[in-house]
């Protein structure tokens, strides 16, 4: 069971280094066989480790194996652990699954590029930075973890190099990355300070008020910018330059959603905390709906996808932050499904077409490829939460925990449910005008369908099995019928609320209603006629500009700061460092000027010189007697 | 003993080294400066050998020897050199030898 748990996290690094030191003696795809290869057999191990747990009772279901002491000073210690516990299989199944996929898929889409073995190998790092980051056994391994994938995240968004705008985006990526990195480690230093240790098992104890808050609100801050949810969201969308695969890996499946883990998995800080478990699940609630109005006026397939993640992921936090753990961890699971089978889907339309990415220039897909149309609208359906497909169980059981949590739970309820109506809306808006119409001139001229090929098997294969699982992954858990999630997740993090049959029912019947009715009115405006977007022209400049985020970021951060270094220049840097450098060297070479006056070369000036030198020594010599 | 006293001596080795400082400072032929030096080494010698005698003792004797054979070879080095730069057409006056250039 723990071998599993350590084949699960080497072999993609195994795999990461052979494709590296190989070079050129590897082909191309041979390095993407190999990575997909690494990423099964992690499965194949977080498989293996599932079943050891599955094999033990419910109080035993921890393992933590030790392979070195990794840092020791005075009375810290903290290990290079791996922890098996029902939380920590539960991310590898989804990691090392859904990655495998998606390396497979990826053999077909790089198919062609240049650097193919450059990105198999840092899928294969990615792969193991994530399964690092839910394996570690403490927060310190967390952390690293939680730092390599931001790593592998910034290679593979910059991975198309002559691209400016990927640079950007990459840089753009890390940057607010490492702001939450920065609070983490944060609140790790007063961890160890207060605790002296790094292990989960602290989070549960007891501490003052004060500490417990600055804590959870270091942790939140690494959370909410991993997961891109507000105020650090402005990196998801422009991440999206990166290739499909990733967008569907990294910024959709796993990476994105490690906010989530990090919550569940710290969850006794958040509840000595309520207040910022409340400011989580605010937070969530407040990105779902921004990030669902941004989407309706996207013009960029990718882009369009990456707003309906962040929105999804302000679901997952709103449940986490209400204390719905196993509801939260259970979106996460199918949402890991559906989304990343809409971004393949549609990196299928964007191969299909030459690699446009523009709706607007897109239409009349369903006659061309219709079982890309059919993965795309079981993925949008299963996104809507449309009875019965994924996303349906699971988004409902996170708004049904809502309404069991007081007032504020309730507003965050109908925020959740003005959300379900604007997924609906976005997403099938997407998904009329990508499939629907009449083919446009632009898909006349370029589309070329797939075919039966290593690259179209590749392609075709991982959205087919992701297209079964957006279907019958959310059959697992039916609130309150059966929930074998929540019980599974129950030893790591006890759900604090309990929402009852009714509000379960309640909320469910909404929030179908509510994401047919944006279904309908998506299909009154884009369906029966084609806009590609609608003529509101203020709220329209405010969505197409993102609520002026950026805007707002650029004014507040960067223009200050390059105000800041131009003054510091101008005023200090110039006039004092340079300047007295170089004037000391300036005076050294006149004093030298000076004194090589001396020099004549006039042998008389010389003995002058030293005649008139002894015979001072020689009265000086008298005198002193 | 016979004769002067040291003093008288090293009167005398004194004038000399006088007369030969002055001569190598304000002559400017190379020849003259050189035959200048030599009158400064011997009024050293002079007064050596002075000492010696005041003394009782040679070592001064053996040093004047010492301060001969050092005058011998640079005079020589200092001759050779004037023939040199005279083979060269170079003016024989000190003060236009202020360049170290080849």
């Amino acid at each position: 069971m723990i071998s599993g748990a350590w084949i699960c996290l080497l072999s993609p690094l195994a795999a990461a280094g052979l494709i590296t030191l190989a070079g050129e003696r590897i082909s191309r795809r041979g390095a993407g066989y190999l990575a997909t290869l690494s990423c099964f057999v992690a499965f194949g191990g977080a498989v293996a480790s599932f079943v050891g747990l599955l094999g033990r009772d419910g109080g035993h279901r921890v393992v933590v194996s030790t392979a070195w002491t990794w840092i020791s000073g005075g009375s810290y210690r903290s290990g290079f652990e791996v922890m098996i516990d029902p939380l920590s299989v539960f991310m590898m199944l989804i990691v090392a699954g859904v990655g495998a996929l998606i390396v497979a898929y990826s053999i077909g889409y790089m198919d062609g590029d240049d650097e193919e073995r450059r990105y198999f190998a840092y899928m294969a790092l990615f792969v193991f930075s994530m399964l690092l980051l839910v394996q570690g056994g403490n927060l310190l391994l967390l952390l690293a973890g939680w730092g390599m994938v931001g790593l592998s995240s910034y290679l593979l968004i910059g991975f198309w190099h002559e691209r400016p705008s990927a640079i950007a985006a990459a840089k753009k990526a890390f940057i607010m990355n490492a702001i939450g990195d920065a609070t983490m480690a944060l609140a790790l230093f007063l961890l160890i300070k207060k605790a002296g240790s790094v292990e989960f098992g602290i989070l549960g104890g007891q501490y003052s008020s004060t500490v417990a808050t600055l804590v959870a609100l270091g942790l939140l801050g690494g959370a909410v910018a991993k997961s891109a949810q507000l105020p650090l969201q402005t990196w998801l969308p422009d991440a999206m330059e990166g290739p499909t695969p990733v967008s569907a890996l990294i910024h959709a499946a796993t990476m994105v959603t490690a906010g989530v883990y990090l919550i569940v998995r710290t969850h006794s800080i958040f509840e000595s905390a309520p207040h910022v478990a409340d400011l989580a699940a605010g937070l969530g609630a407040g990105t779902l709906l921004v990030a669902g109005l941004i989407a309706l006026v996207q013009v960029d397939i990718k882009r369009v996808i990456a707003y309906s993640t962040m929105s999804q992921i302000g679901y997952m936090f709103l449940g986490v932050g209400l204390g719905a753990y196993a509801n939260g961890m259970f979106h996460l699971m199918t949402h890991a499904f559906f989304k990343a089978l809409l971004f393949m889907a549609a990196g299928i339309v964007i191969h299909a077409l030459a690699d446009e990415q523009d709706i607007r220039k897109m239409g009349g897909l369903r006659q061309l490829m219709p079982r890309t149309y059919l993965a795309f609208l079981i993925g949008s359906l299963a996104l809507v939460g449309i009875f019965p497909f994924a996303g349906f169980f699971s988004k409902d059981s996170i708004l049904a925990a809502a309404m069991d949590h007081g007032t504020y739970g309730y507003v965050l309820w109908a925020a959740g449910l003005a959300g379900t109506f604007l997924t609906g809306l976005y997403t099938f808006r997407l998904l009329f005008l990508v499939f629907w119409g009449e083919p446009s001139p632009f898909v006349r001229e370029h589309f070329h369908a797939l075919k039966r090929d290593v690259v179209g098997v590749s392609l075709a294969g991982p959205v087919a099995i992701l297209a079964v699982l957006s279907v019958v992954g959310g059959w697992i858990q039916w609130e309150p019928l059966w929930h074998p999630i929540e019980t599974w997740l129950q030893t790591v993090a006890e759900p604090t609320v309990s929402p009852k049959s009714w509000q379960e029912a309640v909320s469910s019947a909404l929030a179908l209603l509510l994401g047919l009715g944006g279904i309908f009115l998506a299909w009154l405006i884009y369906g029966a006629r084609r806009v590609a977007v609608p003529r509101f022209a203020f709220a329209q400049r405010v969505l197409e500009h993102k609520f002026y985020v950026d805007e707002l970021y650029d004014a507040l951060f960067y223009r200050p700061t390059v105000w800041a270094a131009k003054g510091l220049y101008h005023w200090v840097e110039d006039p004092l460092v340079d300047e007295s450098s170089n004037s000391l060297g300036q005076d050294t070479r006149d004093l030298g000027r000076l004194v090589s006056r001396a020099q004549t070369g006039l042998l008389r000036t010389y003995a002058l010189a030293i005649a008139s030198s002894v015979a001072v020594l020689a009265l000086v010599f008298v005198a002193v007697r | 003993m016979m004769g002067p006293g040291t003093a008288w001596y090293l009167g005398v080795a004194g004038f000399l080294f006088g007369v030969g400082a002055l001569g190598v400072l304000i002559r400017r032929n190379p020849l003259i400066v050189l035959l200048s030096l030599e009158i400064m080494l011997n009024g050293g010698n002079l007064a050596l050998i002075a000492f010696a005698r005041n003394l009782n003792n040679g070592d001064g004797q053996i040093f004047a020897l010492a301060v001969m054979a050092v005058a011998a070879s640079e005079v020589v080095v200092g001759l050779g050199l004037i023939v040199a730069l005279n083979r060269k057409r170079i003016p024989l006056d000190v003060d236009r030898l202020s360049s170290l250039r080849g």
